[in-house]
């Protein structure tokens, strides 16, 4: 287990710089998501962190030992890759056994190891199959075993669930969770899924073009995105443009072409962006921001109505419950807290 | 049905053009070779006798099968570097080494003598700068030496295909993984890269031993007289001695021991393989 530590992290190819002087500390035991759209440098840092791209600038520590230098496998580091990359000529027994095995641990002993670990991620009895008699999630649960089985002082999880499906996606995610605060070791996950990332990290590290956008823990990430990028990227959000005119009760006064607006916020002065999510808008309630517009379109998705509100030359998201119903062409009225309006500089970089 | 009409075609192929041409063959190896004509309707088992008895025959066997072996390690060996190479060059140059690869094959076998007359023969490149250093000269022509390095050359390529075709198979994930688990390189190499090229190494070996062991133009072209291999033997008695029977029954005998060690290789590989089996 282990603190890890980047520090002005610089990786090329060629002209394109992948990451971009990152810097970034991970507490022992936490569980990190580096998370962004392809391209952004997220796998490339993973792999810095691991060893298998060296940086043109820039340190790696884990703990306090500098490993910039090290080759991968003298960092003692478990890592889960998408295609999970077992070794498809070794039964499950031979791959888990494999890094014990290259380490010179007594053949009693790794049968003993092995067997434990398999019996944790339930996987006991499987282990005379080769990996392409397993299912999906079955190989999954091999790598894991197979990372973990080697105690090692960091976890590298490369998209591990992207193979799988939707349900069993799901299921993973709280499995990885549980897994990981069981072993208790330091984890760095890369994903472009943002829920997932909700769901596992103690913070997420959101990435754009090698740059590091934000890092908090997932509540903040979504209720107060630093840039308008971040917003839109993550969880879905409505923009309006307004002007910050003044200021009371500690709260922003933004005018904009649907109203005038108490909001909080990262731009504090200017032309700015409202982050307005769609379930914080509301057809009834006592809020004081109010808007009003006409219903265009109404989608069902089971535990919600998704509509799409023209208000001042927007269209608006909106979720709500099902309970009441409103109609296209049906004018109505929207209110929201000023808790819920998140102004942002507008960049003019939105997904 | 449907599927069998398709290949209907090649099977009408196969059997006018191999199957009964091989039924003659094996017809005539049977039959007695009088003075004066290649053979007639007369049952014997004589000429096998005279195959499988005269010491001169199995000498010219063992020479044969040693020369393919031979070619097979060399190709093997020397080809999987390069396999590797190009498996593991960026996707946009790869092309570009495979048709460097393949190019000797779209040179014909005889302008390619030429090519190594230049390079190996007495006044060679080879030899005038051996001469140039003021050492004497070597015979790389026309002997063991030269026949093999033409075989070596020419079936290069078949070995360097199939086992780049199987490392590109190998995901380079599956060799980050060995690392990280504390593998080294040359490690890494051993345990996972190797047995998971194995199913293109033993298709390269499998192809190049079946070229070598029937190669009749190139042990001619740069063996010269100096060298005897079981086909150009039984091409000199189908021709030359005019013994239609002794000739076809030394191509089968021949055949049958090809055909029997391919069996046994087979058969270890697929043990070897037993992973890949789905």
């Amino acid at each position: 287990m282990a603190r890890i530590r980047l520090h002005e992290l610089t990786k090329r190819f060629g002209r394109v710089v992948a990451v971009n002087r990152l810097s970034l500390e991970i507490r022992e035991g936490e569980l990190i998501t580096l998370l962004g759209p392809s391209g952004c440098g997220k796998t490339t840092t993973l792999r810095v962190i691991g060893g298998f791209e060296h940086p043109e600038g820039g340190e790696v520590f884990f703990g306090d030992r500098p490993v910039t230098g090290l080759p991968p496998e003298r960092r003692n580091i478990g890592i889960v890759f998408q295609n999970y990359a077992l070794f498809p000529h070794l039964t499950v027994n031979e791959n888990v056994a494999f890094g014990l095995d290259v380490r010179g641990v007594s053949r009693p002993e790794i049968a003993r190891r092995v067997a434990a670990i398999l019996d944790k991620v339930q996987l006991a009895g499987l282990g005379e199959r080769y990996p392409h008699q397993l299912s999906g999630g079955q190989q999954q649960r091999t790598a894991l075993a197979r990372a973990l089985v080697i105690n090692p002082q960091v976890l590298l999880l490369d998209e591990p669930l992207a193979n799988l499906d939707a349900k069993l996606r799901e299921e993973m995610r709280f499995y990885i969770r549980h897994l990981q605060r069981e072993f208790g070791i330091t984890t760095v996950y890369v994903t472009h899924d943002q829920a997932e990332a909700m769901v596992l990290a103690d913070r997420i590290v959101v990435m754009k073009d090698g740059l590091l956008q934000q890092i908090g823990p997932p509540h903040d990430i979504y209720q107060k995105p630093r840039t308008a990028w971040v917003a839109d990227f993550i969880g879905l959000s409505n923009f309006i443009r307004g002007t910050v005119v003044g200021r009371q009760d500690g709260r922003l006064t933004v005018r904009t072409p649907a109203g005038t607006f108490a909001a909080n916020g990262a731009a504090e002065s200017g032309e700015v962006l409202v982050v307005l999510r769609p379930e914080s808008l509301h057809f009834s309630g006592s809020h004081p921001n109010r808007l009003t517009g006409v219903v265009r379109e109404r989608a069902f998705l089971g535990n919600l109505l998704d509509y799409r509100i023209e208000c001042a030359g927007h269209l608006l998201r909106v979720q709500a419950d099902p309970s009441r119903v409103y109609d296209p062409g049906q004018q109505v009225e929207l209110t929201f807290a000023p808790g819920d309006a998140w102004t942002v500089t507008d960049s003019g970089d939105r997904v | 049905m449907r599927r069998y009409g398709l290949i209907l075609p090649v099977v009408l192929f196969l059997i006018v053009f191999l199957v009964v041409p091989y039924i003659n063959m094996v017809r005539i190896s049977f039959l007695v070779k009088p003075a004066g004509a290649p053979y007639i309707n007369e049952f014997t088992l004589g000429n096998y006798v005279k195959v499988l008895t005269d010491g001169f025959y199995w000498k010219i066997l063992r020479n044969t099968f040693w020369y393919a072996l031979l070619t097979t390690f060399l190709t093997l060996v020397l080809g999987y570097p390069l396999a590797y190479a190009i498996a593991r060059a960026p996707n946009r140059r790869r092309p570009l080494l495979l048709m460097l690869l393949i190019a000797p094959l779209l040179v014909g076998v005889v302008i390619r003598s030429y090519g190594w007359l230049i390079l190996l023969g007495r006044v060679g490149l080879v030899n005038e700068f051996l001469r140039y250093l003021g050492r004497p000269p070597v015979e790389l022509m026309y002997n063991e030496l030269g026949m093999i390095i033409g075989l070596v050359h020419v079936f290069m390529p078949f070995m360097a295909l199939s086992i780049s075709g199987a490392l590109q198979n190998i995901s380079p994930d599956v060799e980050r993984a060995a690392r990280s688990l504390g593998a080294s390189p040359w490690k890494t190499f051993w345990r996972v890269t190797w047995p998971l090229s194995l199913p293109g190494v033993f298709a390269g070996i499998l192809l190049v031993f079946v070229l070598a062991v029937s190669s009749y133009v190139i042990p001619i072209l740069l063996g010269g007289n100096n060298v005897l291999v079981i086909p150009m033997l039984v091409v000199q008695l189908l021709l030359d001695a005019y013994n239609w029977p002794v000739g076809s029954a030394l191509a089968m005998v021949f055949f049958g021991l090809t055909a029997l060690l391919l069996w046994a290789y087979v058969k270890i590989m697929n043990r070897s393989l037993r992973w890949s089996v789905r």
